[in-house]
């Protein structure tokens, strides 16, 4: 699969903004040239590949004029069915090339993709998440990938029984997250606030938004060094209690990291959370879950290349 | 004075409930168990094999990069950004 997406020039993005559902969000980018190219391909698709009207979700192959290739909208994610795809879209590939002698030559590899918003930032953290074993045996189950036999049986919904989702945080100083002391003292708590508002969210299934301001209960973070030196061993510990009428989250926070004082930069750091969720938001998947049950965050410092390995840009 | 004891009695539950330990059946981060649930939040080498794909993060940036190219483009378009970047 990897070996066939190497001959494409591939791209991840939010349809929503491209493609809305809803009329007055339709209007307002259809003078839009991303749009109307998406769209021209769209209406070149087989009849039903296009699910229209409808969500334009799904997996999309085009020349760079925007000439249908492959792809469907709302596909599935079996892997063999998007491979199919992908050969089908490289034999009328061939064809189309040649057709219009596109120069095809090769794609340079990519620097992972964060979010423009986290880009640049002086610490950058990657969030991992998902649900914690349920068996009340928790610590003796983990790390096993518990239900992945369970969710397969269950025909597409059953990505809730292993999801997992993936966020970003970036802070403008790394400094925050870092003292002398080594006794306990308070990480700032516009920071701490800021970081439980938009990280400790349960996206695991899918969208949920940002806690406000007016959610957080608690959001507390200590910090503390706990070995000086050429590498300061960083210790954090922390609660946090966020709450929007049936919807919760409360957990316990703990973490380390590694800095470097001559540098001014982390070489580590690892942020876990740990905790009980209850309610549902719109899109997140949850409204045959409530709850309470367990989940969990891992942030890790995350170092952009600082250029495309094997190129010169 | 009768109103500052009011405020006093009725700021109390608040606070008190500020100080208390947060009532959680999650289990609890230790040094101990700080690696192993590292290991089990992070997706492992299978989930992360879409990292090992040359992902551009915007579709229109990717189009004009395969005009320079002349190469075809492939695109995952779902409701929500596929890699996290909302």
């Amino acid at each position: 699969m990897q070996k066939l997406a190497q001959q494409f020039v591939v791209v991840a993005d939010e349809v929503y903004m491209l493609y809305p559902e809803d009329p007055g969000n339709l209007a307002r980018v259809a003078d839009n040239e991303a749009h109307r190219l998406f769209k021209s391909y769209g209406e070149s698709m087989p009849a039903g590949a296009w699910n229209h009207p409808g969500s334009k979700q799904g997996i999309f192959m085009m020349g760079p004029s925007g000439e249908y290739l492959e792809g469907k909208a709302t596909a599935n994610g079996d892997p063999r069915d998007i491979e199919a795809r992908l050969r089908r879209a490289l034999q009328a590939w061939e064809t189309l090339r040649k057709q219009k002698k596109y120069a095809n030559r090769p794609v340079p590899a990519a620097v992972e993709a964060v979010p423009p918003e986290v880009a640049g930032k002086a610490l950058i953290l990657r969030a991992s998440l998902r649900d914690l074993p349920r068996d009340g045996n928790a610590e003796a189950a983990a790390p096993s990938r518990w239900r992945r036999a369970l969710g397969d049986s269950l025909g597409w919904r059953g990505f809730t029984q292993w999801a997992w989702n993936q966020n970003w945080i970036g802070f403008d100083e790394a400094r925050v997250f870092v003292t002398g002391s080594a006794e306990p003292v308070a990480v700032d708590a516009d920071v701490v606030r800021r970081l439980c508002r938009e990280v400790l969210v349960d996206n695991v299934r899918g969208q949920a938004p940002w806690w406000d301001a007016a959610h957080v209960r608690k959001a507390a973070l200590t910090m503390r060094r706990s070995k000086a030196g050429k590498v300061w061993r960083l210790e954090y510990v922390g609660e946090a209690l966020l709450q929007d009428g049936e919807r919760s989250y409360a957990a316990r926070l703990r973490g380390d990291a590694e800095w470097d004082p001559q540098q001014q930069r982390f070489l580590r750091f690892e942020l876990i959370s740990l905790g009980d969720r209850r309610g549902a938001a719109q899109f997140n998947q949850r409204h045959d879950d409530p709850g309470p049950a367990p989940m969990g965050v891992a942030l890790r410092l995350f170092t952009p290349p600082s250029k495309v390995p094997g190129t010169s840009r | 004075m009768s109103k500052l004891y009011l405020l006093a009695l009725l700021s109390f539950p608040l606070a008190a409930f500020a100080q208390q330990p947060l009532p959680i059946q999650a289990p609890t981060p230790t040094a101990e168990t700080h690696a192993r649930w590292l290991e089990f939040l992070e997706p492992d080498a299978t989930e992360a094999a879409y990292r090992t794909v040359a992902w551009r993060a915007e579709f229109w940036p990717a189009v004009l990069e395969a005009r320079q190219l002349g190469r075809p483009v492939l695109f995952w378009a779902m409701n929500g950004h596929p890699l996290g970047c909302t």
